[in-house]
């Protein structure tokens, strides 16, 4: 059994998607994720495929909290923040400043404006989602974070500094020995 | 075999505590100075055996070490083995700081019941003390297995259904750990015959 498990999600478009994995690198399959909002009410659940991936549609515009229950005792977490599902909550009618800038630059260049703001914010959210894929995975595979070699090194220097201390101890209680043989 | 934050219930955790808390006032009292180094050199292959992976199997598993563990220090693997847990937990956030209590017992008993029952075996002549080294790697994991399962029940998992799944999990690790545990013992006759002897 690993010792750790480790789910990271993100936001593309309405849906989220999360990645399991145990420290390793191994994915987890066929893993609980329960998915919980802020107020700790448990919203949906599934499973992980053999890709340890598990995608979900978002159901409600509130932090989640995704736990990861990957049996044998390994449990991870991960939490969606409230703001990163601003944009989700379907089409929006409230105009954002990006959509004002697209209506002010539509207006100068009449012959792109037949389409709507809102058109052109799912288009260019699209696009960006496409391009983001990518820069998405390689984020998934440096949060991994695996023990680095500072990490062990500075394990066993812990280790070997407390063996220093004992050693400084038994030193302390043999010259107290010496001495006190030597003042007998 | 380390259980994350967040899976047990208080009180699993508390008993957990104060059972490894036991198990190592017994440990460091029977520890004494000269052994100290070799109980360092051995926390220190044990914190760093968790970071070998076992490729064979379901799940992912590692090595662990607490047979060889418990063969040279015998209660001495209770203070041993919590002071590897804590840095893994701290630098590689294996396990957990609240599970600490739980996990050390579920490795460092298996490792002192393993002393108690090959520790003077494996001081016998080579064909008595190979086999029981052997042994001592696999059983040592195969109760660490068990433990795990032990602990989980409390929560809401079925004791034989973690357990066999544990022990499945751990079935390479096991067998590796015994020939590990067996070149140990039969290196150590060799080089220094008088630390398998206390």
């Amino acid at each position: 059994m690993a010792h750790r498990v480790t789910i990271f999600a993100w936001v593309e478009g309405d849906k989220v998607f999360t990645e399991s994995k145990f420290s390793g690198g191994k994915r987890v399959k066929q893993g609980d994720v329960i998915v919980y909002d802020s107020e700790g009410n448990q919203l949906l659940e599934g499973k992980t495929d053999d890709k340890g991936e598990f995608s979900f549609g978002v159901p409600k515009k509130t932090s989640l909290k995704i736990v990861l229950i990957a049996g044998m005792g390994h449990r991870g977490e991960w939490t969606i923040p409230v703001s990163e599902l601003e944009d989700v909550a379907g089409p929006q009618t409230k105009i954002t400043p990006s959509q004002k800038a697209v209506r002010k630059k539509t207006g100068k260049q009449p012959e792109i404006s037949h389409l709507s703001s809102n058109e052109i914010r799912l288009t260019v959210e699209e696009a960006i989602d496409k391009r983001l894929k990518p820069v998405m995975k390689i984020l998934v595979e440096l949060r991994e974070n695996r023990p680095t070699f500072r990490d062990i090194f500075g394990g066993i220097g812990y280790i070997l500094g407390l063996l220093g201390v004992a050693a400084y101890f038994n030193y302390r209680r043999k010259s107290a020995e010496i001495d006190g043989k030597k003042t007998d | 075999m380390h259980i994350s934050e967040g899976v047990l219930s208080g009180p699993v955790l508390v008993s957990g505590i104060v059972l490894a808390a036991v198990g190592v006032a017994v440990g460091l009292k029977k520890l004494d100075y000269d052994r100290i180094p070799r109980a360092a050199i051995l926390s220190a292959s044990f914190f760093v055996a968790s970071l070998i992976h076992v490729p064979v199997g379901p799940s992912s598993v590692h090595l662990i070490l607490n047979g060889i563990v418990g063969l040279i220090l015998g209660w001495g693997a209770f203070p041993v083995i919590l002071v590897a847990l804590t840095l893994q937990a701290m630098l590689f956030q294996f396990g957990g700081i609240t599970t600490l209590g739980v996990n050390t017992m579920i490795m460092a008993l298996p490792a002192v019941f393993c002393y108690y029952l090959f520790g003077r075996l494996v001081g016998r002549q080579p064909r008595i003390a190979l086999p029981a080294a052997f042994v001592c790697g696999a059983l040592s994991v195969f109760l660490g297995a068990v433990m795990v399962g032990l602990a989980l029940t409390f929560t809401d998992e079925n004791f034989l259904k973690v357990s066999y799944l544990v022990v499945t999990a751990h079935l390479p690790v096991m067998i590796i750990e015994g020939i590990i545990t067996a070149f140990c013992v039969a290196f150590l006759k060799k080089v220094q015959p008088d630390m398998l002897r206390e």
